[in-house]
């Protein structure tokens, strides 16, 4: 028995379960990336799992997006078949849909790619989420290769440490939400002009005393919408993966405090069906929250071009 | 002070399950009234629902740095 393990042993279950769930939902550790790279300009550009994984998804949305739609264009055919009739669909639903009504007809082709890009990625980063691979690769190597969950210089083991959601990450999430903050002001400029697009912020013709208190407002009001844009996203998708490790987490908290397998098990007759409501549930939330920030994004876009004041 | 934010999550779902059920019952009644309007309806609905459930995850989140930090 090692050191290491001697120190997990003497550990209760209840300290065991915290620190676990917020490992399985959280970035792996940077001292120990997945990838050495070296640091430029103060910033490490070692690849972490959450790294990894926004390469992984960039590629997947590649693969299954960019290059059927590529060769559709490309083939000359005027009806698409197959995957790429699934494409079309999603595409014409985002742009009648959710870009037409908030950015107005003139706009729509310019911004939708832009949306179309957001609720792709997002939707492929969330969807990989709920799909266990690299949990299922541990339980291979764990009972079928018999390699023990202690073992530092196990690859598999290595690749366990973080969470596979990507915008579950608020840093990934802050990114999405900084193109959204400059593409509001590009869409307000290339409609009104520079100047008038920081005119428009406020209503016109108020008495002066009102625009005092407006105008921080608004200026507040420019950050307050990427930062509920960047919380939403990364908070749904961070809150489901912990519901749903806490409750699977009960199995091994009633064991430890009946000290029987009894309770455990039982446990386990409330918890896994509860457990597979809430991942269908996730499901949902996936679909949802890629509609959201494509929604938002386009409303906030919107706003920008047809100013009501 | 840890102790008194599970209270503040409980006061938090309380206010947006009230904020969504408002929603979800106004909603319903208008379909219900006129069906032909359902479209309009749901993307009206939409928007509100979003931004109520973006402040009720802004709190959440604040609560849960508030636990951590």
């Amino acid at each position: 028995m090692s050191a290491i393990e001697a120190g997990r042993a003497s550990q209760s279950v209840m300290e065991q379960v915290g620190p676990n769930i917020i490992h399985h939902v959280s970035n792996s550790d940077i001292s120990h990336p997945l990838l050495h790279l070296p640091t430029l300009f103060g910033v490490n550009f070692s690849v972490t799992k959450h790294v990894f994984m926004l390469w992984f998804v960039a590629v997947l949305v590649g693969i299954t997006i960019i290059i059927p739609v590529r060769k559709f264009l490309s083939s000359g055919k005027s009806t698409p078949s197959g995957w790429m009739n699934a494409i079309e669909g999603i595409v014409q639903f985002i742009r009648d849909t959710i870009v037409k009504p908030n950015v107005g007809p003139k706009w729509v082709m310019t911004w939708t790619p832009i949306i179309l890009t957001f609720f792709f990625f997002i939707l492929f980063a969330n969807g990989i989420g709920m799909i266990p691979i690299f949990d299922v690769l541990g339980v291979i190597n764990r009972f079928i290769l018999g390699v023990p969950a202690w073992d530092s210089h196990n690859t598999i083991n290595h690749l366990l440490h973080g969470g596979v959601t990507a915008t579950a990450n608020f840093n990934v999430t802050a990114g999405l939400a900084t193109i959204t903050f400059f593409s509001i002001m590009v869409a307000g400029t290339m409609a009104h002009g520079f100047i008038n697009h920081w005119k428009n912020l406020a209503p016109h013709g108020l008495a002066w005393p009102v625009y005092i208190i407006l105008i921080p407002i608004e200026i507040m009001g420019l950050f307050v919408k990427p930062f509920a844009l960047t919380m939403r996203l990364a908070a749904n998708m961070t809150g489901g993966h912990i519901a749903l490790l806490a409750l699977l987490s009960l199995m091994a908290i009633f064991g430890e405090m009946f000290q029987s397998t009894v309770a455990g098990v039982g446990v386990a007759f409330i918890s896994i069906p509860m457990a597979a409501a809430i991942s269908g549930l996730e499901i949902i939330v996936v679909l949802v929250q890629a509609y959201v920030f494509t929604l938002l994004t386009s409303v906030f876009i919107g706003m920008a071009i047809n100013v009501h004041h | 002070m840890t102790m008194y934010l599970p209270i503040g999550m409980g006061l938090i779902v309380i206010g947006a399950g009230l904020g969504i059920g408002k929603f979800a019952a106004a909603a319903a009644d208008g379909i219900a009234r006129q069906p032909e309007a359902a479209d309009k309806i749901t993307a009206a609905v939409n928007l509100p629902l979003f931004l109520l459930e973006g402040v009720a995850i802004l709190a959440e989140v604040f609560t849960f740095l508030m636990l951590i930090l």
